[in-house]
């Protein structure tokens, strides 16, 4: 049972503010991390991440910051869609190196190719050929393997066809349900709405919702609308 | 556990493996040229002038260690690497390991390479027992290795690949050149002037003796290294 905690969390990029005194929590379970594009998700799933330095405030996973982990990749996995893979190598030989970097066994790696559905055949041929919705396979298991009690991924269903969603949905259940902290960012509502437990809902970097899907909606009022006017209507909506 | 992992990249990719390769033919070529042009092939002059191709291999150690970190932002492999070791110090001098490792084979395959060609050409007259010879061959090594660590830290602060692979290229066919005009004297301590006087060839006037260059060079490198781990340490990762 692993929390993930930003209190205040703030960037800013020059003049540019991409995160303001963001504050949150997440709880084991499947939380919805939404907006639209350029709300500030990204940045702040880097910042919690260890990859973007943030101007004020903290992001912690049980605690502690991810770069004071002894073993972060056994605690956190995470699929960015700033991980790339070099095209002349193959998915074994990216999941071998990323598991000998950190210090996990390499027996993980047949597993995480057997739990994201790539045959040992496909796992041996370079990532050049790959669809990209085999690389979004191998993307998560990277972030799988190190079993990781928590998981951040942004847009994990980017270049999944409708059957890798139905797919992914099912996988996201499964590890939720053995106890994890999942963090699935999207900028649709729809498609993620059926997994989720838990949303946290930010546009132009603060925080406009935080709690269960069920209470985001009143009568008459469908998630979706829920959705658009916490997001783009507000900013239409007079003063 | 670093290292290792850096190892298994630099061994994964096909860049490397060509870098290599492409040296052993610049030895053979520019050893057989040396050959068919001079009248004295089997003079001590020439074979320690053949010799010297080892130091020249020393341009693609300094590209594998451009490669080895630019190479890595150019396909954001980076964002894996500091993932798996948020000590991204740790990440860099992996790296600085690994290819100075890579920058001693280059040297010694380059070596044995310049040896073949030189017996293929003058036959038993090689002076494989002529310490001249052998103190080229290892000013040869030395540039390999400082020029492996400058590499890593070119790649470092220029995390562009294509700009880091063309400055690094540029200074050495074109910038030094013009630097060296300026400076004047003091031009024969920039880095591939220190590499040159590596070699240690006869005849040379105002060059540093060879323990000189080598000192100079490891300062560039460990200056280039420390400048590298500071920029790295601040990214942001995006």
């Amino acid at each position: 049972m692993t929390d993930v905690s930003v209190n205040g969390l703030t960037k800013r990029f020059g003049g540019v503010t991409a995160v303001r005194d963001l504050s949150f929590d997440v709880t084991p379970g499947v939380t919805g991390f939404l907006g639209p594009n350029g709300a500030g998700k990204t940045t702040t799933l880097r910042m919690l991440l260890g990859l973007v330095r943030p101007t004020a405030g903290t992001a912690t996973i049980g605690g502690r910051r991810y770069a004071d982990l002894t073993h972060p990749r056994r605690v956190v996995g995470a699929l960015l869609d700033s991980i790339g893979f070099h095209p002349g190598r193959t998915a074994r030989q990216h999941l071998l190196i990323s598991a000998s970097a950190s210090g996990i066994a390499t027996s993980r790696v047949a597993a995480v190719l057997d739990a994201v559905g790539l045959t040992s055949e496909q796992a041996d041929r370079r990532v050049r050929g790959y669809s990209l919705g085999m690389r979004q396979r191998l993307g998560l298991a990277a972030a799988l393997l190190g079993d990781p009690e928590v998981l951040v991924l942004d847009e994990p269903g980017n270049g999944l066809d409708p059957a890798g969603m139905a797919w992914l949905r099912r996988l996201l259940r499964e590890l939720a349900d053995d106890g994890r902290t999942i963090i699935v960012s999207s900028h649709v509502l729809a498609e993620v709405a059926q997994t989720v437990d838990q949303v946290v809902i930010v546009n132009e970097g603060a925080l406009r919702y935080a709690g269960p899907l069920a209470s985001l909606s009143g009568p008459g009022d469908t998630l979706e609308d829920a959705f658009l006017r916490l997001t783009d209507a507000l900013e239409r909506s007079p003063k | 556990m670093t290292v290792a992992a850096e190892f298994r990249k630099l061994r994964t990719v096909r860049s490397t493996w060509l870098l290599l390769g492409i040296a052993q033919l610049v030895v053979v070529a520019g050893v057989s040229g040396l050959m068919i042009r001079n009248d004295d092939r089997t003079g001590s002059t020439a074979q320690q002038g053949a010799m010297a191709h080892v130091g020249l291999v020393a341009i693609f150690s300094l590209l594998l260690g451009v490669l080895a970190v630019a190479g890595e932002y150019r396909h954001r492999t980076i964002t894996d690497a500091y993932l798996a070791t948020p000590r991204r110090d740790r990440v860099v001098l992996a790296k600085l390991a690994v290819t100075v490792g890579a920058g001693v084979v280059f040297g010694l395959v380059a070596t044995v390479t310049a040896l073949v060609t030189t017996a293929a050409w003058i036959g038993s007259a090689l002076s494989i027992s002529s310490w001249d010879l052998w103190r080229t061959l290892l000013g040869g090594l030395a540039w390999n290795v400082a020029f492996a660590a400058i590499g890593v830290g070119v790649g470092a602060l220029i995390t562009n690949l294509i700009a880091a692979v063309a400055a690094a290229l540029a200074w050495l066919a074109l910038v030094e050149g013009i630097v060296a005009q300026l400076l004047g004297g003091a031009g024969k301590w920039l880095p591939f002037a220190l590499g040159s006087a590596l070699d240690g060839l006869p005849g040379r006037t105002n060059v540093p003796p060879q323990w000189q260059a080598g000192l100079a060079l490891t300062a560039y490198a460990a200056a280039f290294v420390a400048a590298a781990v500071a920029t790295t340490l601040r990214r942001d990762v995006t």
